[in-house]
């Protein structure tokens, strides 16, 4: 395959020439069908069609979008839109039924290292998200803003120590151990090694917002 | 893999922009070695899906602009308002609005506010006198248009089938050659002499 600059890429789309097509579904097809499918467990199918979107949508909006630093850019472009796709679909799969159903299997594999306690505080967590989506759906007709009740996520990460928050942070999104090394100045293997810890510290952390839950 | 309930609330934080990886995920997305994960069939009809959106996009681009199309975009362009320009062409307000909208002949206003309008607006006399033209068809072939697609309208299906029509109706005035009444052909080659005058 010819490499090609994301510049290259941009320039060919604007000018409507069929090449930077084929650029773009050379450069982003595959990785971001894998993307979906192993990091955020989506069907192949769904992940092919939510990867056709997010490329319909690069060239629908390829005259707003706008280098500001580097050749970089472009690809952090397509990432937003693959994000934003991403989320539509998971938001859509929440509100059917079939999601707690995906939940309940992976409690029931990792049933060894959490306590029910702590898997009923992200059950919960996952309801009250469900809920709200719900409510924004009656209320917006669907796509509106983030419903925030997963702030409270990104809030018990702050209270972890910084290494402890980039570990649990990158690894959700299959970051590997070696590249998190880099930022946290702990070696692969120590985080490999602290990973299972620091999420049961976590979970902690956030079963203190739902003491309710703490008899079971 | 694996699924680990705490690494699902994690990935539906960060995609609902309540936790960032500062980049680091999307560098790593960038990194990764690419599989056969599209079949090549897969990899051809997106690609087909893709030129026949660019194709769309530089149809689009080639349908001639219009008075009303033509300032509506130069407006939002250059940050202007509607005032500014009415003021500096030398013609009301509503005569403004009913120009971007093309809801008025061209023919209704005078040779003087066209000037200005050249000046203004800075452009070149063979554009203007198109854009002119473009308008002035518009408004002498539109109602004939709209009296077709509003057959449509009421019956099941309706809106997709205007869609389509207004589509039809927007490539056919970019490529049809729409003769004017000779009143019009005669009155609109008068002003446009008077224009480059």
């Amino acid at each position: 395959m010819v490499k090609v600059t994301n510049r290259q890429v941009v320039e060919e789309l604007r000018k409507g020439d069929r090449n930077g097509a084929a650029h773009l579904v050379d450069l982003y097809q595959s990785r971001l069908i894998s993307e979906a499918a192993s990091v955020f467990h989506i069907p192949v199918l769904d992940s092919e069609e939510i990867v056709n979107d997010v490329l319909l949508a690069v060239i629908q909006g390829i005259e707003s979008f706008q280098f500001s630093k580097s050749d970089g850019d472009f690809h952090f472009w397509v990432m937003t839109i693959f994000r934003n796709r991403v989320r539509d679909h998971m938001r859509h799969q929440t509100l059917s039924e079939g999601w707690m159903a995906n939940f309940a299997e992976s409690e029931k594999e990792n049933a060894e290292e959490y306590t029910e306690t702590e898997l009923e505080v992200t059950r919960s967590i996952l309801r009250q998200y469900g809920e709200s989506l719900r409510i924004a759906d009656q209320n917006e007709g669907g796509g509106g803003k983030s419903p925030g009740k997963l702030e409270r996520i990104g809030e018990v990460l702050d209270s972890l120590e910084t290494w402890e928050r980039v570990l649990l942070r990158c690894r959700a999104l299959d970051v590997p151990y070696e590249d998190i090394a880099k930022y946290t100045g702990k070696t692969a293997k120590q985080l490999k090694v602290y990973h299972a810890r620091v999420k049961k510290k976590f979970v902690k952390l956030l079963a203190q917002y739902y003491p309710e839950l703490a008899g079971i | 893999m694996k699924r680990d309930p705490v690494d699902i609330l994690i990935q539906m934080a960060f995609l609902e922009g309540n936790v960032t990886t500062h980049g680091l995920y999307e560098e790593t997305v960038l990194k990764k070695k690419v599989g056969d994960e599209a079949s090549k069939e897969a990899r051809r009809n997106l690609i087909a899906r893709l030129e026949a959106v660019l194709n769309e996009k530089a149809q689009a681009q080639n349908v001639r602009d219009t008075i009303g199309s033509f300032l509506k975009n130069i407006r939002l362009e250059r940050s202007l308002q509607p005032q500014e320009i009415s003021a500096q062409v030398g013609i009301g307000g509503n005569i403004y609005r009913m120009l971007e909208e093309d809801r008025i002949s061209p023919l209704k206003i005078s040779a003087a506010s066209w000037k200005n309008f050249r000046l203004f607006l800075g452009v070149p006399m063979e554009k203007l006198e198109d854009m002119i033209r473009r308008t002035l068809q518009l408004i002498v072939f539109q109602p004939s248009f709209k009296t077709t697609l509003a057959r449509y309208k009421d019956k099941k299906g309706g809106g997709k089938k205007a869609d389509a029509l207004k589509r039809a109706a927007r490539e056919l005035y970019s490529k049809a050659k729409l003769p004017l009444p000779e009143k019009d052909e005669r009155e609109l080659s008068e002003l446009l002499k008077e224009i480059s005058a």
